[in-house]
């Protein structure tokens, strides 16, 4: 399959995505624009993490 | 755009069997662990089956967690946190979404949803959709009233999110919902197939419009089994000249399953997010080898406000034992839902589904589209009514109408039924989920 190459690098740039949303929501307190639009980027990253994310480190064989 | 591409996730869709299998296991220790630590009534439930999230190591050991079915979810609802119960997962104010069971079969469930479910909801439909054809290029007409009950709000925002353009046809009557799809060449529909065949019919009947002339070129069907079955889906497909599919989906559970383009005769169940397991009526064993019927027992493996964790869907199924054309490796089953527990009811000793007659009034030419059921007794004796409308002009094949119902009624159910033929347009018309099926034993 012509992305299984590529796999463990998407999941690295979700991984980086998600952990900047988080730093953001933590500096979003007290700022209901900021923490709710990120809430919703991090259910959107959810599903690029069930996605892709999830099956990057199922082992080769099973 | 990668409006080619045929699968919405080349790499899940096409995963072998064998990881798939890993993933889910993967996925039910999480999800298990999840409830366990946050529900009572959870834990309460396996701390008295003695299961702990460290004993699900296998499969062996998911089979030991148990069922829960509806009646165990109304006992904890209604009550703190209100209105969902102890089964709730997450704060209230988490919540955003509400959504109940329409009560079919008792009181309705109540479905608490965070906005991460709601966009898993729209996830699991993005599959059907993408599977099914719809692409951006697509205006999707949804005639469906907007409320409590879960129905095709997630296609709705599953379309969006593939990047159709979504028409609401929330509050508009059948005939200004086909003016609508008539004034903006909508190209693709979701309903019931009831409310499909009504909206054909009032279209054809009382608007004297085509409706394979309005270029709608696929129409996704759920609520109902009717699009798999094949008399159904032949109608629906010449009435409206489209494509029509199959999808499942309920409330508690999620958007589990789906038919794809290459309409191979039953369903794919979505396995990267969904654990189906079948198991025997009678015995309670696991069914793994194909063409054997069974209940569904279902895990939504990434849904976690209120959690389904081997529930109990009362729904009919079988595996499929033939690969499907599309090369998903979702696994098919065969023919779609099958029935429902809760709708086999024994008559004449003999187990009756209503599907069964649904397949036989569907497929014969001359008949209408509307048909009712009603078992009663006489003395002692249980008897079948098969109510049923000729089409206009078809007076004149009536006895061979006749002795081909009760052919095909014996060959697929092996029972004999009284029919009584009612003027066109006089049955009950059903606008969401239809009632064909009327026992009046108990009362008789």
């Amino acid at each position: 399959m012509e992305f299984d190459n590529n796999l463990n690098e998407i999941s690295a740039k979700i991984q980086l995505l998600k952990k900047t949303a988080v730093e953001l929501k933590k500096l979003g307190e007290n700022f209901p624009a900021l923490e709710k639009n990120i809430a919703r980027i991090l259910a959107s990253l959810k599903m690029l993490e069930l996605n892709i994310s999830d099956i990057v480190d199922l082992s080769p064989d099973g | 755009m990668h409006s080619d591409q045929k699968y919405w996730n080349p790499v899940l869709e096409t995963l072998s069997q064998k990881k798939l299998k890993a993933l889910q296991l993967k996925k039910f220790k999480r999800i298990f662990q999840w409830a366990y630590d946050r529900s009572k009534f959870h834990r309460k439930l396996y701390n008295q089956a003695g299961i702990t999230p460290q004993d699900i190591q296998s499969f062996d050991d998911v089979r030991q967690v148990p069922i829960v079915d509806k009646s165990m979810m109304r006992d904890v609802q209604r009550k703190d946190p209100f209105p969902y119960g102890d089964n709730l997962c997450v704060s209230l104010e988490a919540v955003c979404e509400f959504r109940q069971t329409s009560g079919t079969t008792g009181q309705p469930i109540y479905q608490a949803d965070t906005w991460q479910d709601w966009e898993w909801w729209a996830e699991c439909w993005s599959y059907t959709l993408w599977a099914q054809g719809y692409r951006p290029h697509d205006r999707v007409f949804i005639p469906f009233g907007y409320n409590v009950f879960v129905a095709f709000w997630a296609g709705h925002y599953a379309a969006e999110k593939i990047g159709c353009e979504v028409v609401p046809g929330g509050v508009l009557d059948t005939q200004a919902r086909i003016l609508k799809m008539r004034e903006l060449r909508a190209t693709a529909l979701m309903g019931t197939p009831t409310y499909i065949l009504v909206m054909a019919d009032t279209a054809k009947s009382k608007m004297n419009i085509d409706p394979s002339g309005l270029g709608i070129l696929k129409i996704t069907c759920a609520g109902e089994p009717g699009a798999s079955i094949p008399g159904t889906k032949n109608r629906l497909e010449s009435a409206w000249g489209a494509k029509v599919f199959d999808h499942a989906g309920a409330t508690e559970i999620g958007a589990w399953s789906y038919e794809c383009s290459a309409q191979p005769g039953g369903m794919h169940v979505n396995d990267a997010f969904f654990l189906v397991e079948i198991e025997d009526i009678d015995t309670g064993e696991i069914i793994e080898t194909p063409e054997r019927r069974g209940k569904m027992i279902i895990t939504a493996l990434d849904r976690y406000a209120q959690p389904c964790i081997r529930f109990d869907s009362k729904d009919i199924i079988e595996w499929d034992s033939k690969e499907c054309a599309c090369s998903r490796t979702f696994r098919l089953i065969k023919g779609g839902v099958l029935g429902r527990t809760d709708d086999i009811t024994k008559v004449k000793g003999v187990l009756l589904s209503p599907i069964a007659i649904e397949q036989v009034v569907r497929g014969i030419e001359g008949l209408g589209d509307e048909f009712e059921v009603v078992v009663d007794k006489v003395g002692d004796i249980d008897r079948i009514t098969l109510k049923i409308e000729l089409l206009p002009g078809m007076e004149k094949r009536r006895s061979a109408i006749d002795q081909m119902l009760k052919d095909q009624l014996r060959l697929q159910t092996n029972l004999g039924y009284r029919l009584e033929y009612h003027e066109i347009g006089t049955l009950p018309r059903y606008n969401v989920k239809a009632k064909r099926f009327k026992d009046l034993r108990e009362h008789s």
